[in-house]
Order: structure tokens, then C-alpha cells, then sequence
């Protein structure tokens, strides 16, 4: 009884052991690495950086797998396993490095290229700033050379002014004298000039020869101011009848133009007025005052030509 | 007596034989094993890997002064497992100190850039 209840236990009990017996070994340090394996192969990175330390770290494994299968030692199981977990280990450090070697190269290009760019840059702005102070200096230099030749202008007009300056004095100082030698008089009309009674010849519409040399006179006076222009006034004294007197107050002032005309003095510089009896000088008493008012007085213009009428 | 003796010498130097065999298949290893050790300790210890990977230095340098030991010991085998793991410990913390210097080279290049970059985008 007794022996026929134990015999199915012993065969339970020796399934059992049998049933371990084929079951593989483990341990933490190989299921540490069966882990760190894992990762590894699903790194991508480790496939391409370090084919050949994940090739050794494979056969590594695999030596600490069969060794498990095979239930060999705790000491040579783990033993394995951790050489297999240093090698994968390894391969996560070279894949790393192999990564970083990578981006510093990139990087290197990287900085070197936005080097290039900040010098060109900076070429470009000094470059830039150079062209600026070219046009400045081109601009300063014709802008001196600007001013140069107006001070070389002004200078030119100045000398020019006080040539002219110089000129006009000395053709009045000039004039001046002339005139004094014409016994002319300063008057509000301007400069007149008398040419008495006995200046005429005794047709009393011709001049004199001292009469004429007086003309001649004043025609050089003309030509050497031809800005200036003549008003040629004739006289008369009270005695006889107006009508005649006024004629021979003409005729009179008409000879001393022809003889002007006659010495060169353009027509249009001569302007006649016989007065007649008017204006005399001195009062009709007398022989000697009617020979003064018997004239003809020659009103010379300013340097503008205007010759104010009576 | 002379047929026992040529037997008795035949056995003996089959035993010798095996013996030093056995011995030097099993010394001479373990002594090219931890020399290897040694070899890629001091590379890795000139790599840089005490500054950084100091916990796999320190362990390849232990296991390494045990497998010493175990050669003293004449225990080959295990001179020869410890040796196999301080060199794994060892190009472990070689190739440890290499990554970590690309990387800190790498950074210190994006740093590079980043500082140039703002100087270049800097408005003049």
C-alpha cells in the first residue's frame, strides 16, 4: 500500500528535476546585460559607428547565453555576462564619440564659413567707408578748388574795380583840366561852357577861329567821354525884334554843333535850343552887358548822358 | 622487472607531457592576459580615464592588482577571467574619456558659433 503510493511521487519528483534540469540558468548580471544588449541593437547609431565593437560585444553574449543554456557555474555565467555588458558599454562610448567627431567637423565648417561671412562683412564696410572718404576728400578738394578760383575771380575783379577806379580818376582829373582850359563853370545844370559874342565871325552863324580851337576843345573832351552828351543853347540880348533874335540864337548854337559834327561827335550827342532874348546874363543897358547875353553856353551832360533842360 | 620498467616510463612521460602541457596552456595565457591588462590600463589611465571615468578606472586597477594576485597564487584561471574584465574596464574607461572630450570639444564649438553668429546678426 505504502510503496505503491510513493512510486507516482518519485516519478513526479523526478519530472521535476528533469524539467529544471532543461530549463536555461540566469542570473541579475546576465539579465543586466541581456538588457543593455537589447538597447543597443536598437540604437541605429551603434549599427553605423561601431559595427565592430557591437560585433564583438555580440560574440561576447553569446558566449555568456551558452554558457547559461549549459548551467555552467554562477561565477563563469556571470563572469561572461559582465564581459559582455563592458563590451556593450563600449560600443554606446565609441558610437557617442563617433557622433560628436561628427558634429565637430560640421561645426568647425560651420564656424569657419560664418567667419568667412563676418570678414566679408567687414571688408565690405571698409571698403564701403573707404569709397565714402574718396567722395568726401573729391568733394573737399574741388570744393577747395571751387573757392580757389572765386578767390582768384575776386581778386581779378577788385584789381579790375581799382584799375577802373584808377581809370575814372584820372579821365576826370583829366576832364577837369579841360574844362578849366574851357573856362567851364559848375552850375545845378551841370558843367557850361560860354562861348562869348566875339567867338562868332561877322555872319554870326560861323565860328571864330578862336571859336573853332574852343570847339575843338569840347570835341575832344566828347570823344575822350563818350558816355557824356552836349546841350547847345544859343542866346540873344533885347535889342531888335524877337522873331530875329530868336533865328540868330539858333543859327548860333547850329554852328557850334555843325562844327562839332564837322570834328567827328556823332549827331545824336548834340542836342540845339535857341532861347532868344530870354535868360539873359546881365541886364540890356549897356554895350558891354548885351555883348554877354549875345552867347552860347554848352550844357555838358553827367556821365549818364542826361542833360537837364531849361 | 624490464618490461614493467619500459611501461612504467612510458606512462611516466605520457604524465609529463600532459602535465606540462596542461601547465603551460594554462600559464602562458594568464601571463599574456594580464600583460595585456597592464598594456590597456596605462592607456587608458593616459587616455585621461581617471578624470573621466573614474569608477571603470578604479575597477579595471582592482581587478587588475587580483589578477597579479591570482598569477601569485598560481590560480591561472581566475588570473585570466579578472584579467579579461580590467581590460574590458579598461577600454571601457578609454574610450569613456575619448566621447566625453569629443563631446566637450563639440559644445564648446556650438558655443563658438552661437557667439559668432550674434556678433555677425549684431546690427551695425
Amino acid at each position: 500500500m505504502n510503496k505503491a503510493h510513493l512510486a507516482p511521487i518519485f516519478l513526479a519528483v523526478a519530472a521535476l528535476v528533469a524539467g529544471c534540469s532543461s530549463t536555461p540558468k540566469t542570473t541579475s548580471l546576465l539579465d543586466q546585460a541581456r538588457s543593455d544588449y537589447a538597447v543597443a541593437q536598437g540604437n541605429p547609431s551603434i549599427a553605423t559607428h561601431a559595427p565592430l565593437e557591437m560585433k564583438e560585444a555580440s560574440s561576447a553574449m553569446a558566449q555568456a547565453n551558452v554558457a547559461a543554456n549549459e548551467r555552467d557555474s554562477d561565477d563563469k555565467i556571470n563572469n561572461l555576462a559582465y564581459l559582455a555588458k563592458q563590451k556593450i558599454a563600449l560600443t554606446q562610448e565609441v558610437s557617442k564619440r563617433k557622433v560628436a567627431e561628427a558634429e565637430i567637423a560640421s561645426a568647425g565648417k560651420e564656424r569657419d564659413q560664418i567667419r568667412l561671412d563676418s570678414r566679408t562683412n567687414e571688408a565690405n564696410a571698409a571698403k564701403l567707408s573707404a569709397e565714402k572718404a574718396t567722395l568726401a576728400a573729391q568733394l573737399a578738394q574741388s570744393s577747395a578748388a571751387q573757392s580757389q578760383r572765386e578767390a582768384q575771380l575776386a581778386q581779378a575783379d577788385a584789381a579790375n574795380a581799382q584799375r577802373q577806379t584808377q581809370e575814372a580818376q584820372a579821365r576826370a582829373a583829366q576832364l577837369e583840366a579841360q574844362l578849366a582850359e574851357l573856362a567851364a563853370k559848375k552850375t545845378a545844370r551841370g558843367m557850361v561852357i560860354t562861348l562869348g559874342d566875339v567867338l562868332f565871325g561877322t555872319d554870326l552863324s560861323r565860328l571864330t577861329a578862336d571859336g573853332m580851337r574852343s570847339a575843338q576843345k569840347l570835341a575832344d573832351v566828347l570823344q575822350q567821354n563818350p558816355q557824356r552828351r552836349v546841350m547847345v543853347e544859343g542866346f540873344a540880348d533885347s535889342t531888335g525884334a524877337a522873331d530875329y533874335n530868336q533865328g540868330l540864337s539858333e543859327r548860333r548854337a547850329t554852328a557850334v554843333r555843325t562844327a562839332l559834327l564837322d570834328m567827328g561827335v556823332a549827331r545824336d550827342r548834340i542836342e540845339v535850343r535857341g532861347y532868344g532874348e530870354s535868360f539873359p546874363v546881365a541886364a540890356n543897358d549897356s554895350a558891354g552887358n548885351r555883348q554877354l547875353n549875345r552867347r552860347v553856353e554848352i550844357v555838358l551832360s553827367d556821365d549818364s548822358g542826361k542833360v537837364i533842360a531849361r | 622487472m624490464k618490461k614493467i620498467t619500459r611501461a612504467g616510463l612510458a606512462v611516466l612521460s605520457v604524465a609529463v607531457l600532459v602535465l606540462t602541457v596542461g601547465c603551460s596552456s594554462l600559464k602562458t595565457p594568464a601571463t599574456a592576459d594580464v600583460a595585456v591588462s597592464k598594456a590597456a590600463v596605462a592607456n587608458a589611465a593616459g587616455a585621461g580615464g581617471a578624470q573621466y571615468a573614474p569608477l571603470e578606472m578604479t575597477t579595471a586597477r582592482e581587478k587588475l592588482a587580483l589578477a597579479n594576485q591570482a598569477m601569485v597564487a598560481k590560480d591561472y584561471k581566475l588570473a585570466i577571467e579578472l584579467a579579461n574584465q580590467a581590460q574590458a574596464d579598461a577600454k571601457l574607461a578609454q574610450n569613456k574619456a575619448s566621447s566625453v572630450k569629443a563631446q566637450a570639444a563639440a559644445d564648446v564649438l556650438q558655443d563658438d558659433i552661437r557667439v559668432l553668429r550674434e556678433e555677425l546678426d549684431r546690427p551695425r
